[in-house]
């Protein structure tokens, strides 16, 4: 008799698992933002109290261009490199969390049952995570992931599934609202665990259960 | 007719999870295992005490007063249920007084969910996720409580359970989707009718506070509010029920709690972050007269409980933020 449930899973290189490429225009847009045009922005920002206001976006695209020419013409502004801007006054301009973001939080928790990760054996997948921002961060966001099962009878997507919840909703700040659910035909009982896995008072319960949140801490883990 | 926020309190480190209010008290309980008493008739609306949180080594799901006396009853998912009250014989007149545990209460095989008192405070009923409802007999202290009966007609986790304000008919609501109403007959309890519509858990109900018609009021994971009415005695002995009017649809996510004031309207909270009152306009017709956005700010909203405090109807509501929102509403 066998030991795991599913004992030949495929596996995916970790090298290969989708991450962000790093994005030169960013490099050189932080690098070529001078300290006039930090505070500038700054300015703006306290005229119209928030990041989403039309002149403060033009202005940015402004910026944004004068970036992309400065480094298309590979000549580095001395000086601009090193600005003593504190960054925690930046934080208004902070990214929004995108899908790869979120697979980034959870790709990296261990299977229950195989020493691989999520991300590994493919069951949580960079285009089945749907993240539904909203700009205004005092209203509610949505992120909805949708897992693969390595096979269609695994008892442990209820425990997999946990897992991936206690991590996001240890990561995401409390106006992600996350919906968890078996991609459609992964499961047998699809929706009886889908129903479970967004209980909120289930899942509350089992947070409080020291055993059950035991074998949730060793699958986080190995999280980055 | 506007909601207006009269006080927040910072109460709890986790999760808000039921209000419960009587004789101007507030108590509420927590994922942090405290129940707090909150003074709602001072004019800076304050915490009076914090109960001895020694006691459930779990959450605190639920709370409620027992009618005509100064009881509190609480479940846990420790799978217990505690029982807290003054000791009256002791005299501290005009004096505060430590509330001190009075019973605990054991039977369930896994967390309690959900606990009320019969109008009467003569049953406490109690239903858990081992899918069964309790009905207990307590003494007239609040100390020594007799199980009459355990009903295992739930086929799935029950959520919540309501008495009737003024007769001795309890409502269950489940994960299974439906609600089940209960009647004490020649000594036992039996299920006299079986509410089926939502599409997807029942979280809560309420009944009407009413002397000419029997309602129910619940609300669901499926995002909607349902009332539901008594029509006839059906001729196997099974109450006849019908669903009378689905509210207006304004919430977006699920709904996690509702409550019926004396006055007639219906309030409702949810995940969205919404606090909705509705009125009744014509029989069986509905309207949404006030609502309030991001009530709890980002954070789910997993209770509501209208209160009459000085004459006056407030609204109460606790969240994931582990506050409780104490607002007036003007009608």
């Amino acid at each position: 008799m066998s030991e795991f449930i599913n004992e030949n899973p495929a596996i995916l290189d970790e090298n290969l698992l989708p991450s962000r490429p790093e994005d030169k225009n960013d490099t050189i847009w932080d690098a070529q933002l001078n300290l006039a045009s930090i505070q500038r922005r700054m300015q703006l920002i306290d005229i119209h109290q928030g990041a989403d206001c039309k002149v403060y976006r033009n202005i940015e695209l402004v910026d944004r261009l004068l970036a992309k020419e400065a480094y298309l013409n590979d000549a580095v502004a001395p000086g601009l490199t090193d600005t003593d801007t504190d960054d925690s006054e930046l934080e208004e301009a902070e990214d929004p969390i995108d899908a790869q973001e979120v697979y980034d939080m959870i790709a990296h928790i261990s299977d229950p049952e195989h020493p691989l990760t999520l991300g590994q054996l493919a069951v949580v997948n960079l285009p089945d995570i749907d993240v539904r921002e909203n700009k205004d961060k005092t209203k509610i966001s949505e992120v909805i992931v949708k897992i693969t099962p390595t096979i269609t009878h695994c008892s442990l997507a209820t425990l997999i599934g946990l897992g991936i919840r206690v991590r996001l909703e240890r990561s995401l700040p409390p106006r992600y609202r996350i919906t968890i659910l078996l991609k459609s035909g992964s499961h047998q009982s699809e929706n009886q665990v889908n129903k479970q896995l967004n209980d909120k008072e289930r899942v509350a319960a089992a947070c409080d259960n020291d055993q059950l949140l035991g074998v949730v801490s060793k699958m986080l883990s190995t999280c980055k | 007719m506007p909601i207006t926020l009269l006080k927040s309190l910072e109460l709890h480190s986790d999760k808000l999870w039921s209000i419960d209010s009587a004789k101007g008290l507030m108590a509420t309980a927590s994922s942090d295992r405290k129940i707090k008493l909150v003074n709602l008739r001072a004019t800076d609306i304050r915490e009076v005490e914090e109960l001895d949180d020694s006691t459930h080594k779990k959450s605190v799901r639920s709370v409620a007063f027992r009618p005509h006396s100064s009881i509190l009853a609480a479940g846990s998912f420790d799978s217990t249920i505690s029982v807290w009250g003054q000791d009256e014989n002791e005299d501290t007149q005009g004096t505060f007084q430590e509330t001190e545990l009075l019973a605990i209460i054991e039977g369930h095989e896994n967390e309690v969910k959900s606990v009320a008192w019969s109008h009467a405070g003569e049953f406490l009923a109690s239903c858990s996720r081992d899918k069964s409802v309790w009905i207990w007999e307590a003494d007239e202290m609040g100390e020594e409580y007799e199980c009459l009966s355990v009903l295992q007609e739930h086929s799935q986790d029950v959520k919540h359970v309501a008495w009737h304000p003024s007769m001795n008919l309890l409502a269950s609501s489940s994960y299974d989707d439906t609600i089940r109403l209960w009647r004490e007959d020649s000594d036992d309890w039996e299920c006299v009718t079986v509410l089926n519509g939502h599409e997807g858990t029942v979280w809560c109900s309420a009944f009407e506070t009413s002397e000419s018609q029997l309602r129910l009021v619940s609300c669901s994971d499926d995002a909607t509010v349902r009332v539901w009415k008594y029509v006839e005695e059906g001729d196997d002995g099974e109450d006849i029920w019908t669903l009378e009017a689905v509210l207006p649809r304004i919430h977006s996510r699920a709904v996690y709690s509702v409550s019926w004031s004396p006055g007639g309207f219906i309030a409702s909270v949810g995940s969205d972050g919404l606090l909705v009152v509705y009125k009744e306009t014509e029989l069986g017709t509905w309207e949404v007269v006030a609502e309030k956005e991001e009530a709890h700010g980002v954070f789910e909203i997993n209770t509501v409980k209208w209160a009459n405090v000085n004459n006056k109807e407030l609204l109460l509501t606790g969240g994931d933020d582990g506050n409780a929102n104490v607002w007036s509403f003007d009608p």
